[in-house]
């Protein structure tokens, strides 16, 4: 038995430290610099203790480094109940186990605490090369469990290649457990990963937002459609809506935020929404943005949990999304809506709200059109007309000053989507008509045989909404007037030389980059859809697919099959290989009679020459050395001199003698029959 | 409380024979013993708990976070644990232990037994221990060689014939999460000497008859130097020198001549009567001693126990019949010199 008290042998403390790195290696980005620092430090006190130049810390110094640890982590979180300050707590007693790494005892735990430290990996991010890099670390932890029994184990190759051989046998049952394994809900809150900042649409927008945003191709929102798919001009992505101008910043406006008390109304309550009729149902999966919102097309309902619509007529979570999210959507094309009702007095206030002064010429402008009184639709078909005749689109619009809106529209003319749509709603307010601007993602790119369209942060953009009477809240898209290209082909298109210039390699332009780029996403994606999201409801399909119905008995049977085989597949395998080589006849016979006289209780040595043994059978019992002297004669002469007849003499002979049997008659039967085959 | 483990001890003390019972059943003993589905056993070692606990802390963390990733790596591990002891147990199923030998040994030190650890078939096999006290045990690998010959030490502390108790062979190969071990019994008996207690130097010469009383050999100092050195003659100038004790002259003793004249018995007797007044097994311990001494001064030396007498004599064999008579001597105990 392993000493617990033994000291741990110089492989047993690599592999530690190795297994401890690689868990800890995707953490030194987010940890404080003084943990990754601190745990170096100690690896090397523990390596000097090792080389014996050092010994290790005294009570008093694992107390003070104890208690500054606490302190510098309080220091540096400040709060315990969230992630980070968790995962720093792991890395810490990682640092302070270094510390009294003794026993083989402080070894297992310290391996064990890696496993977990592996798997907080997981929970900041589930993407390929993570989950690749979690294996890898798993894969090290374990040859660093096996390493801890020293000797062969230790050695660098083999303890990787057992780690790989036992994960690999283990991967089968894991796969089983994988989709059987109910799914329960989360048993207590627990704090999410609040790491990074806010990406994507924010919720205001002042020039130059979206220009940032469309120098990204980071994607944002893959959609599935169950059923028909809108055309490509009706693909906008609702995310916000901006109600309030400051005079150069849209922003929602105090009460819209459900944290501001906002009306949302959470899923799972009553619908409003008519459940015939034509409607789109995809599934969005948004990554992580940090922010509660969420993007559909106009009109959208959810059942996913946790998911509501507000009173503007788009839908949120209830908390940020912290990581990729999935979400099902059902959307009614606004025009097939015919019950709209009058807005309130609050909403019409709020969708002609304007700045007190600035913006002169613009404000003269619309009073001509509200003076000609024209109804809204008109108006925004002269004020489109106008963008058309002489503006251009532009990634690289001038700066403008304070009367941004008059400046735009009646001198430099030129802009980007925020520009358009925000003079335009300006402009509307100004004539009369209640306007806002939404600002979202609007086109996508189709992958794989239009299997999801793919919404990167380019497609970013922002439009407006005008109220028409009777009819409600209608899109209207500025920059369409000025560059349909922009709808209708996305960004790439419709500045392209310009988006090519700002980007760093124009790699747009080969056009095999762009396709292996969509591959990946579409490995992406389907890695997605088949591990990280698969839930409950999934599990169940699934299930229902596999077995027809999911009742225990096929459940129990689904489990069992494979696990059975499993096990005559080992037992196949303890046989053969616990075997060994077929011996050739001659031998075995020679082994049969070496089990007899072993019962006999003389046993043959391992390694004792044939010979050999008869002589101490000759000395220790007399009595059998006679037949024991024939045997290995023919045996020798079977195996050596290759004689077919004496294995035959030889198989005879063990026919009929044992050593506990009646010696006396049998040697005589025996040296008979010798006596005449020779 | 007493109360309490004295009730409980005849309970354990039935439970270690049930158990004995039942291992003996399942495993009888044998000289050679080949390792089996019957006779091993395999349970989680105490890491293998722990590996177990943090199963149950991912699974947690994976409900709360509903984080599919989470979930697979403990999945990946519960499979690990669960396939683990198949390696395990393979590693030490299908092994033959066969005793080569059980080597004597003196009461008090640590009797070795001899013991052949082979596999058959072509899986290597690793980490495996064997041991009576896990502190004397011997570890060894089968790895690129079929068979080991191993050690094992047993500490021993009475004389005679001792039974070796069941011979613990245990891995934890691969991962140490798992302990897997046999009691095996291999028929193990030690001959084990008495323990060699000094008693002054060699008796030389110094033979009792029946009459004479304990009280003087009671006292070995006194015969050292007295006139009862009958056998010897000191060296005096122009005595032969093919007479010539040279065995006592490098033993550190002056010149003497051996007068084979004489009628006196001058060889050397280890003699359980020179040490009267000891109990049994002091006496048994001294004779050992001299019997050691003398051999190793390579002087002829006879043994004069109850019941035995062995004519003097030197070399390995003699050493070990004289030790052997000492070993099995039948009368056990402290104090015999009154019953004599």
């Amino acid at each position: 038995m392993a000493n617990q008290s033994e000291l741990l042998p110089r492989e047993s403390l690599l592999w530690i430290f190795a297994a401890q790195f690689a868990a800890l290696l995707p953490q030194f980005a987010l940890l404080p610099l003084w943990i990754v620092c601190a745990w170096a430090f100690a690896v090397y006190w523990r390596l000097e203790v090792f080389r014996g130049r050092r010994d290790l810390p005294g009570r008093a110094v694992k107390l003070l480094v104890v208690a500054l640890t606490v302190g510098g982590l309080a220091l540096s979180y400040g709060r315990w109940f969230a992630l980070e300050p968790m995962v720093a707590l792991l890395a810490v007693s990682f640092t302070l186990k270094n510390l009294e790494l003794v026993s083989r005892r402080d070894a297992f735990l310290s391996l064990l605490l890696a496993y977990f430290v592996a798997a907080t990996l997981f929970v900041y991010e589930q993407t390929i090369p993570y989950a690749l890099y979690g294996t890898i670390c798993v894969v090290v932890i374990t040859a660093a469990l096996a390493a801890q029994l020293g000797h062969f184990s230790a050695r660098p190759r083999r303890a990787l290649g057992l780690s790989l051989r036992l994960l690999a046998q283990a991967v089968p049952l894991m796969l089983l457990l994988f989709i059987v394994m109910p799914r329960l809900g989360p048993l207590w809150a627990v704090p999410q990963n609040k790491s990074g900042a806010s990406t994507g649409v924010s919720d205001s927008m002042t020039p130059g937002d979206f220009t940032r945003l469309s120098k990204s191709d980071k994607p944002v929102l893959r959609i599935a459609f169950d059923g028909p798919v809108p055309a490509p001009e009706q693909r906008y992505w609702r995310g916000l809506v901006y109600s309030d101008f400051d005079g150069r910043r849209w922003s929602q406006g105090f009460g819209v935020d459900p944290r501001e008390g906002g009306v949302v109304r959470w899923s799972g309550r009553e619908q409003s929404l008519p459940e015939v009729g034509p409607r789109y149902r995809y599934r969005v999966i948004q990554e992580s943005t940090n922010n509660p919102w969420l993007f559909a097309m106009a009109r959208p309902i959810s059942d996913t949990r946790g998911v509501g619509e507000t009173s503007d007529d788009r839908i949120i979570k209830r908390g940020p999304v912290y990581s990729r999210f999935a979400y099902e959507v059902r959307s009614w094309p606004r025009e097939t809506l015919t019950d709209v009702r009058e807005l309130d007095d609050f909403q019409h206030r709020r969708n002609l709200q304007l700045p007190r002064g600035g913006n002169p010429r613009t404000r003269a402008w619309a009073d001509e059109f509200r003076a000609s009184g024209l109804d809204a639709e008109e108006i925004s078909a002269r004020v489109l007309k106008f963008f058309n005749r002489s503006f251009t689109y532009t990634l690289k619009p001038p700066a403008l000053g304070v009367d941004s809106i008059d400046e735009f529209l009646f001198g430099s003319q030129q802009g980007f989507c925020e520009h358009f749509a925000g003079s335009y709603v300006f402009t509307m307010r100004a004539a009369g008509v209640p306007a806002r601007v939404v600002a979202g993602y609007q086109g996508g790119e189709w992958v794989d045989q239009e299997e999801y369209l793919l919404v990167r942060e380019y497609d970013a953009h922002a439009w407006a909404e005008i109220w028409i009477a009777g009819r409600g809240w209608q899109r209207v898209d500025p920059t369409a007037a000025v560059s349909p290209e922009r709808i209708r082909d996305g960004l790439q298109n419709a500045a392209a030389e310009e988006f090519m210039a700002d980007s760093l390699l124009p790699l747009h332009r080969i056009g095999i980059l762009n396709r292996l780029r969509l591959e990946w996403d579409m490995v992406n994606y389907r890695w997605y859809q088949a591990v990280v999201s698969f839930d409950s409801d999934k599990q169940q399909n699934l299930l229902k697919k596999l077995l027809g119905e999911v009742s225990p008995l096929r459940l129990a049977a689904f489990i069992a099959v494979p696990v059975a085989l499993a096990l005559i597949g080992i037992l196949l395998w303890l046989w053969f290989s616990g075997r060994g080589r077929r011996l050739p006849p001659a031998s075995r016979l020679y082994q049969k009679f070496c089990r007899r006289m072993a019962r006999a209780g003389i046993a043959r040595r391992p390694g004792e020459a044939p010979r050999d043994f008869a002589r101490r059978v000759r000395v220790e019992k007399p009595a059998l050395a006679p037949m024991v002297e024939l045997i290995t004669a023919a045996f020798e002469k079977a195996a050596y001199g290759e004689d077919p007849a004496a294995q035959k003499q030889l198989r005879r002979l063990l026919r009929q003698w044992s050593p506990g049997a009646n010696f006396m008659f049998l040697k005589t039967v025996g040296a008979g029959r010798i006596a005449t085959g020779e | 409380m007493s109360l309490l483990s004295e009730m409980a001890r005849p309970v354990a003390d039935r439970w270690r024979e049930l158990v004995q019972r039942w291992l003996s059943r399942r495993s009888p003993p044998s000289r050679s013993v080949t390792l089996d589905h019957g006779k091993l056993f395999i349970v989680p070692s105490r890491a293998g708990m722990g590996f177990l606990l943090v199963v149950v802390l991912l699974w947690l963390l994976g409900t709360n976070y509903e984080n599919n990733l989470v979930f697979a790596l403990t999945f990946l591990l519960v499979s690990l644990f669960a396939v683990l002891p198949v390696h395990t147990f393979a590693n030490l199923s299908g092994l033959q232990l066969q005793l080569l030998a059980a080597r004597p040994a003196f009461a008090g030190d640590y009797a070795e037994a001899e013991i052949a650890v082979s596999r058959s078939g072509g899986r290597a096999r690793e980490w495996i221990q064997v041991y009576w006290s896990a502190e004397e045990g011997a570890s060894l690998d089968l790895f690129e060689r079929s068979t080991a010959e191993i050690c094992v030490a047993l500490p021993v502390v009475k004389r005679g014939k001792v039974r070796a108790p069941r011979l613990r062979i245990e891995s934890r190969f691969p991962l140490g999460l798992f302990r897997c071990w046999s009691w095996v019994d291999l028929d193990i008996e030690f001959l084990v000497y008495p323990r060699p207690i000094a008693a002054g130097p060699l008796p030389l010469g110094a033979t009792l008859s029946d009459s004479e009383s304990s009280d003087l050999a009671a006292e070995p100092r006194a015969l050292h130097g007295g006139d009862d050195f009958a056998g010897l003659k000191p060296y005096q100038p122009g005595d032969s020198l093919r007479h010539l004790a040279w065995k006592q002259y490098a033993g550190g003793r002056d010149l003497y001549n051996k007068e084979y004249e004489s009628h006196v018995d001058a060889r050397l007797w280890l003699d359980w009567d020179l040490l009267g007044g000891r109990d049994v097994e002091t006496r048994l311990s001294n004779l050992c001693h001299w019997a050691l001494q003398a051999e190793r001064e390579q002087t002829a030396y006879g043994l004069r126990i109850p019941g035995i007498e062995m004519a003097p004599s030197s070399g390995p064999g003699h050493l070990q019949r004289v030790l052997t008579a000492l070993a099995l001597f039948p009368v056990r105990g402290g104090v015999s010199g009154q019953s004599k």
